[in-house]
């Protein structure tokens, strides 16, 4: 008994077998077909053992279950009848997820009037794509910290068992309050800076040169810059100029770091760096520059634009630079790296730690490992003679700077 | 050098019989085969016998080549076409290059076998056992299914499987894939049958399915529903070109000419340039219909091309002439051809348009070149103001020009001899022709050195003209600006296709003016000078737009077998005239 039972639906008032014989694929009238399908809940058998020719196969019967499936639950859909266009948008969105495009499951109802104010097409489908991939993050975030409080969990019952049987009789010199002690210590290093360091500038004279997400960007790396270099063994004394408080800028900084904003160990200002310093000690830094740098220069002060160009606009630092008369100078790239791929401009936190290798060692290999790997294939042969002058350099620089390693022991000295 | 040789015979065999390329023992080395091929191939192209050493092959192929080069030149001085004729662009970046092995495109292995008849759902079970990948199953077969082009039925027996397993639902993205193989195959009832399912089923669709059915139900009895389709998509966003055209082309099918036209409004309303198909469906439904208010409707299409500097292709060129042809009483005759050097139509013997600008354009232009390209909103991008002053009052000084060299340009087109060297050659064989030269450079190019030689760059002064920018400032802002300062007789010498700058201009009908322009005062050097007498590219004294002189049409139109590129245009013309009514 080979009768196979292809579909039942679970609604069916009469279950007749109803076998359906197509001659010709093509030999039903739509119309004719659709009645028929829809009378009868189609409900076919086949026989496997005759080798079942195609035209033997059933091949519509699928198209009534969707059309009848529809008038049930058509019913519910009916009820809103005020479409707005968000909430046509809304179901455009949900539409294009059953296709599988790259589109947010959830969407927020600010998110959706930024989806509307998008100039065009490609703008709104970029959108989407950006909030999709937002979504799919924090969805993959969320898991991962579940799975890790779930071990944590674990560890703790297990820990529990264990402990309770050999118990404190250990010494120890230390409370275990190293975050806190770090913290202190980077504090206290950087109130030198901010009293002895070298300067370096942050040009923050860019905003209307970029849009919202180009911003962001920028002072995502604003951020981490700050990171860095507060961690390092000599920091500079950064200097944030051109800084209009209110602007755009202003705000997301001080959204980002709260509390600590009015707490930083940098100077903040709206002068521009002219002001501030004396203009022949100024070098701007910028990748469109005809000047190469060769050395780092202590007793300069090196300003970086903190500009996220993503829309191409060359020349900008450049042009502003020119304006104000300033030396202007770009990384040695082309002569240590082979160059690959990829825009000669550098993020602001590569940037910076270029700098302060640059400081400490005054090694531009060492310095240009920031360089990210992707963008060239390696280093370029440097002649005997510079390899020369560089080892030269290291040595007196290496006398009166501070080893990595050297970091907690000098700060505990203080 | 036998190595290479057996190594060489071997490598066109792994190219040609590569199924396990991807996949076979020797993946590891694919890389390296690679490449060796793409050197070996040329050497091999150009020399077929035993190599005697690679150093000498290498100057072989370089003469070779450097002959052919000089064959090829030969060659264009008689059949030359201008600089921005199309095609020329693809033609300039072939010579010299290598033959390359293209169209050897790897096969793309599929892991499952598409079947070739519809299949019961025990062969589909049995497939997807088979199958092994990241995707579903349906969802990948049936992608391949469409990527293939398969037979509905196929298509339709993997919708029944799978909504036989499901409760008989099918997913939203089968259906769209199952609808475009029924849009695609032309099953017209089909069509209207997923219509049907997707009306009830889904309150709205995005713009993919809609735009499948509106493209399916053209064709059928209700094509009306489109334009409900149509009036969907709208609630969203704009519909595309494709969107209005096919509705348009819909409305045509079905003898609808007001709904044709109120689209093709809507369609332009919305800034989207409409696709020639659509513009030739009007064309070809002309034919059977004899009304006037339809005619100026055509005739404001072809104005509409001519607005726009669209070219139609090379069938809606022949649907034009038998438009044209089909007027009863006006005796149209069409007839391929080309525009002689003159500005002359080989068929007819009209002179075209000319290329040059009317005034107000002429005026418009400059200006616009002045703010946007060298001011920019902000001087010290290109130069800095100083520099601008500077320049502004060394043009007003000095007579104005006939020619404008760009001097950078011009002395690096050359690979053989000093850049001053070339300069000076190209300046002192324009000077004997007692014209008025004004050379752009930047300064370095004065300051001695083995490039540039300064009893060189002294004589290059005696007899012309000279502006030297700084070294960071753009000089080709300068060029531009001179070139359109000295009035319309002056032209300019660079082999810059200035693209950038045009970009830089605010909108496309200032971007077409400035091509315009462009086309009639750019001097190209043709490659290959040295010491011999200077000779330019062959600059266009027409404009090629769709235009009307009287009682005749001029149409440039792009041939089907020849690329064009933006900055090119079209060479072949449809010219039609009006018979003059015989004395019979």
């Amino acid at each position: 008994m080979n009768v196979t039972v292809r579909f039942l639906r679970p609604f069916a008032r009469c279950l007749v077998p109803y076998t359906f014989h197509r001659k010709r694929s093509h030999f039903y009238s739509g119309v004719l077909q659709r009645y028929m399908s829809s009378k009868a809940p189609s409900l076919s058998c086949h026989n496997k053992d005759s080798a079942s020719p195609p035209e033997q196969l059933e091949l519509d019967g699928w198209k009534a279950t969707m059309k009848s499936s529809i008038q049930e639950d058509g019913v519910s859909e009916v009820s809103d009848k005020d479409e707005d266009s968000l909430a046509t948008t809304r179901e455009l969105i949900e539409m294009w997820r059953l296709l599988g495009k790259e589109v947010p499951e959830h969407i927020t109802e600010d998110e959706l009037k930024t989806l509307m104010e998008c100039a065009s097409k490609s703008a709104k489908k970029k959108y989407l794509r950006y909030l999709y991939g937002k979504e799919k993050a924090k969805k993959a975030k969320q898991a991962k910290k579940e799975m890790k409080a779930e071990a944590r969990e674990e560890a703790k019952r297990a820990r529990l068992l264990e402990t309770t049987a050999e118990e404190q009789q250990q010494d120890f010199m230390f409370l275990r309050l190293w975050d806190r002690q770090i913290n202190i210590a980077l504090g206290w290093k950087g109130v030198q800076a901010m009293q002895f360091g070298q300067p370096l500038v942050f040009d923050m004279a860019y905003d209307n040169y970029m849009k919202p997400s180009e911003l962001q960007n920028t002072v995502s790396q604003l951020l981490e810059s700050e990171g860095w270099n507060r961690r390092n063994v000599d920091p500079f004394h950064i200097y944030f100029c051109n800084l209009k408080i209110d602007s755009a800028y202003h705000r997301e900084l001080v959204k980002r770091y709260r509390e600590k904003w009015d707490k930083l160990l940098l100077t903040a200002t709206e002068k521009s760096p002219v002001d501030l310093f004396p203009k022949d000690s100024i070098i701007y830094l910028t990748a469109d520059s005809p000047n190469v740098m060769t050395t780092f220069k202590h007793d300069k002060i090196y300003i970086i634009g903190s500009f996220v160009d993503k829309n191409t606009q060359t020349g900008t630092s450049l042009a502003k630079a020119k304006r104000l008369n300033l030396a202007t100078e770009c990384l040695p790239l082309d002569k240590y790296l082979q160059w690959e791929i990829g825009n000669k401009n550098l993020t602001l936190d590569q940037m910076i730690r270029i700098l302060l290798c640059l400081k400490n060692t005054g090694n531009w290999e060492e310095a240009l490992k920031f360089v990210p790997r992707r963008k060239h294939t390696g280093y370029l042969e440097v002649s005997e003679q510079s390899q020369e002058l560089v080892r030269k350099l290291k040595k007196t620089k290496t006398l009166n700077s501070f080893r990595k390693g050297s970091l907690n022991a000098r700060t505990w000295k203080r | 050098m036998t190595f290479y040789l057996s190594g060489f015979r071997n490598i066109p065999k792994l190219w040609k019989s590569n199924p396990y390329f991807e996949l076979g023992p020797a993946t590891s080395s694919a890389p390296f085969f690679l490449c060796a091929i793409g050197n070996q191939q040329r050497w091999f192209s150009v020399k077929p016998t035993t190599p005697p050493n690679s150093k000498a092959l290498n100057l072989l192929v370089t003469k070779a080549r450097t002959h052919r080069k000089g064959n090829d030149n030969n060659g264009q001085v008689s059949s030359d076409p201008h600089y921005f004729a199309a095609g020329a662009a693809k033609k300039r970046s072939h010579i010299g290059a290598n033959p390359q092995n293209q169209g050897h495109a790897l096969p793309v292995r599929s892991s499952v076998q598409l079947p070739t008849k519809p299949l019961n759902s025990a062969e589909w079970d049995k497939l997807k056992e088979d199958f092994k990948g990241k995707a579903s199953f349906e969802d990948f077969i049936i992608s391949q299914m469409a990527r293939n082009c398969c037979s509905v039925d196929v298509a339709k027996s993997l919708l029944a499987w799978v909504a036989a397993k499901n409760n008989g639902i099918v997913g939203y993205n089968l259906l769209v894939k199952y609808l475009y193989l029924c849009v695609f195959h032309k099953q017209t009832s089909e069509v209207i049958d997923v219509y049907e399912i997707m009306k009830a089923k889904y309150k709205s669709l995005e713009s993919g399915g809609y735009t499948l059915l509106i493209r399916g139900l053209i064709h059928s009895d209700r094509w009306r529903e489109s334009l409900l389709l149509l009036e969907d998509i709208k609630k969203v966003m704009v519909p595309s070109k494709k969107n209005y055209g096919d509705c348009i082309q819909g409305a045509l099918l079905h003898q609808d000419v007001n709904t044709a036209w109120s689209l093709y409004q809507e369609l332009v309303g919305h800034n989207l340039i409409p696709p020639l198909e659509t513009l030739k469906a009007f064309f070809d439904y002309g034919k059977d219909i004899n009304d006037d208010h339809y005619s100026d409707k055509l005739l404001d299409i072809l104005l509409y091309l001519r607005n726009n500097q669209l070219y139609p292709g090379e069938s809606f060129a022949h649907s034009i002439k038998t438009w044209f042809e089909s007027i009863p009483g006006r005796q149209w005759k069409g007839q391929f051809t080309t525009i002689q050097k003159s500005g002359q139509c080989s068929g007819c013997g009209r002179t075209i348009e000319s290329i040059h600008l009317s005034p107000e354009e002429y005026e418009f232009l400059k200006e616009k070149i002045m703010r946007d390209v060298i001011d920019g909103g902000d001087q010290y991008k290109k130069t800095t103001p100083q520099e601008l002053k500077r320049f502004e009052s060394f043009v007003n000084s000095c007579p104005p020009f006939d020619i404008v060299i760009d001097g950078l340009n011009v002395a690096k087109m050359f690979s053989k001899g000093r850049e001053s060297q070339n300069l000076l050659g190209v300046v002192s064989q324009l000077a004997q022709q007692n014209l008025q030269l004004l050379v752009l450079g930047r300064k370095h190019m004065l300051r001695p050195s083995s490039q540039w030689r300064k009893d060189e760059m002294e004589q290059v002064q005696k007899q012309a003209h000279c502006f030297f920018a700084d070294n960071i400032s753009q000089d080709d802002p300068f060029l531009l600006y001179a070139t359109l300062n000295s009035g319309n007789h002056c032209k300019f010498i660079t082999k810059d296709l200035l693209r950038d700058h045009k970009a830089c201009l605010p909108d496309a009908r200032t971007q077409r003016l400035f091509f315009k322009w462009q086309q009639g005062h750019q001097l190209a050097i043709m490659k290959g000078f040295q010491k011999s007498k200077l000779t330019f590219q062959h600059i266009l004294s027409y404009d090629t737009v769709v235009q009307r002189t009287g009682d005749s049409w001029h149409i440039p139109y792009d041939e089907d077998l020849v690329q064009r590129s933006s900055c090119e245009v079209p060479t072949k013309w449809l010219c039609l005239q009006r018979k003059t009514p015989g004395p019979c």
